[in-house]
């Protein structure tokens, strides 16, 4: 694929606080890319430079190898979906996704023409002349998503679009969103806090912290070998541990050594070890590696989240089966269930 | 039961009372307009006699020609310029709007007198022949800040990523203000033209001072006349109820015209 658009060591501050500290990234074409992080990490700021909305102190932007720092966000081929939406309210649904065609002088048939498919493209045929103000939250995400792709953007920027609307709606508009990019094959940037959504439907994910990228990576990737602590925490619920690594595969903690699948650390160096609860299994207490007492179990629909107590910490582990609360038991895990990354600042 | 009744009585009376002491005067007035005789206290039978008398009366065609014409053109002024002040003063940062809103509130606060007696100062000082445009210009300055204090709620309740939206769609600047901010701040727009409006039309005190070479608006030409007077300021004072009763049934009705229309094409 194509690289698209290149941020070159992008710094921005506002009033003295370094919002994003050096941030290069690159974006190919026809990407599902995921900006994701806690609020207040940078990943709306680094959103609204590329839409021409702020502009950088240091750094450059490329759009198809071309400098677009100075280039201001009318003349962008990039449209935007806002956080809430931002329709027009005084128009209706069809004036509302019209504007942008009109703004370009189309003529009228094929502003009508391009309005419908989109409005079919979203599911909402029929509601042409309705005002968005009488529209459900999830019907004004579809108008806000067809007025921007209307217009045929290269790129489409999507700032927390869906965090207005409720959980069930909101997981049917991300399988939604997946198709529409899926069918009009382009580049779609998206801005979220929720790992969930980003791990559904991106190909591509960059986490983000304190003004910088942590880790970019596919879904799977992200997950499974998050980079350092910040990520895995992050992405997921974890058991993250302090260790030692002895040498390849070997790695110690809770003064236990274990056998483990990670190598090229250097020996004896400190690192940060993760176990995802779903790795852990709960066993007869003489089948385990680590010995403890469960000290709650809670029922989250699919499966048990149960909190086991040993003389070094609690490890939280999540399993179907149902398990007695104070009961002695034996944790269970396997070599490539250990996943060991560099402490933060080390690499 | 019967203490009810007369509790709904006395309510009644009072408000009666309240409404005739409002509106008998200028009952009253519009009476008296259609009046024989020159008397404004005794009815004498019907007649148009004042009405005619006020369309012959060249002083008092010239006036109201002056009045219309300063207080449409001072509000079209006023509103232009009080909306683009609005967004300018709501887009900057805190410390300069709260300065540029104490500067606008000044002349609101100040008592008229001041703000006459200022004017004329500074208009004889600087040697500005003082006659209509003097008073067009005092009449832009003294409505202008309502026109803000009406547009910028508005603008305070507009979400600021609208604008960045229109942007974002390909619309300039200048395109976006008027196809999308301009719009939504048109009920804030169109309150401060109405008040820009009525405060020019019946100001006295600064059109007194700052007029000049013959150049009346009614009020003043009212008041020259009020030691002779007679019907013919009834008539006049009729016509302006009228005028201003049926602008505000529009104004009033309006929205409930547009609301129906709506409703019915759903």
């Amino acid at each position: 694929m194509r690289k698209l658009i290149e941020f070159q060591n992008i710094v921005k501050s506002f009033n003295d606080s370094l919002v994003l500290k050096g941030i290069n990234l690159s974006i190919h074409e026809n990407e599902f890319v995921t900006l994701l992080g806690p609020s207040g990490c940078g990943k709306t700021t680094l959103l609204r430079i590329l839409g021409g909305f702020i502009s950088q102190n240091e750094g450059h932007v490329y759009f198809d190898d071309i400098e677009i720092s100075n280039v201001p966000p009318y003349k962008r081929e990039i449209n935007t979906v806002f956080q809430r939406y931002a329709l027009f309210p005084h128009m209706n649904v069809f004036d509302n996704v019209a504007f942008g065609l009109r703004i370009k002088k189309q003529d009228k048939n094929t502003i009508e023409q391009k309005v419908k498919k989109m409005l079919k493209l979203v599911n909402l045929e029929g509601y042409e002349d309705r005002p968005v103000t009488l529209l459900s939250g999830g019907q004004q995400q579809r108008v806000a998503i067809a007025r921007a792709l209307v217009n045929e953007p290269m790129v489409l920027l999507l700032d927390e679009p869906l965090g207005a609307l409720d959980l069930k709606l909101r997981k049917e508009m991300q399988i939604e969103l997946k198709k529409i990019q899926q069918e009009v094959g382009i580049t779609f940037i998206y801005v979220t806090h929720d790992q969930e959504e980003a791990l559904t439907m991106s190909d591509t994910i960059v986490v983000m912290n304190a003004g910088e990228i942590q880790q970019i990576g596919t879904p799977t990737d992200i997950y499974n070998e998050p980079e350092n602590r910040f990520v895995a925490d992050f992405i997921g619920e974890s058991n993250i541990l302090e260790g030692v690594m002895l040498e390849d595969y070997k790695v110690k903690f809770d003064d236990q050594v274990f056998e483990c699948i990670d190598y090229g650390f250097e020996d004896n160096l400190e690192v940060d070890i993760v176990l995802r609860p779903e790795d852990i299994d709960i066993v007869p207490i003489e089948m385990g590696r680590i010995k403890g007492v469960i000290k709650s179990s809670l029922f989250k629909g699919v499966h048990f989240e149960v909190v086991v107590e040993t003389p070094y910490r609690e490890w939280i582990i999540h399993t179907t089966d149902k398990v007695e609360v104070d009961k002695e038991v034996g944790l269970h895990f396997f070599p490539e269930d250990i996943h060991i990354m560099y402490k933060m600042g080390t690499y | 039961m019967v203490g009810l009744k007369k509790h709904n009585f006395t309510k009644f009376f009072i408000l009666i009372g309240v409404l005739s002491f409002f509106y008998l005067p200028i009952l009253s007035l519009m009476i008296f307009s259609f009046n024989d005789s020159r008397s404004l206290t005794s009815w004498s039978g019907f007649s148009l006699q004042w009405y005619q008398a006020l369309f012959e009366n060249r002083e008092m065609m010239t006036a109201i020609t002056t009045t219309i014409t300063i207080a449409l053109v001072s509000t079209f002024v006023a509103t232009v310029m009080g909306t683009l002040a609005a967004i300018g003063i709501s887009k900057s940062r805190r410390l300069i709007k709260e300065l540029v809103l104490s500067v606008n509130n000044f002349p609101i606060l100040n008592p008229e007198i001041v703000t006459a007696i200022g004017l004329m100062l500074l208009y004889s000082s600087l040697n500005i022949e003082k006659g209509f445009m003097t008073m067009l210009l005092a009449h832009i300055i003294f409505s202008t800040p309502y026109v803000i204090l009406s547009v910028l709620p508005r603008l305070r309740r507009l979400d600021p990523d609208i604008a960045e939206a229109a942007l974002d769609l390909g619309a300039t600047p200048l395109q976006a203000l008027w196809k999308v901010i301009v719009p939504m701040i048109t009920p804030g727009i169109i309150s401060g033209a109405l008040i820009a409006f009525t405060m020019s039309f019946d100001d006295f005190v600064i059109s007194y001072f700052v007029s000049g070479n013959g150049v009346k608006n009614i009020s003043i030409l009212v008041y020259t006349m009020s030691k002779r007077i007679n019907p013919t300021i009834n008539a006049l004072s009729t016509i302006l109820v009228v005028i201003i009763t049926i602008v505000l049934l529009v104004v009033n009705l309006y929205p409930y015209i547009t609301k129906k229309e709506i409703k019915e094409a759903e």
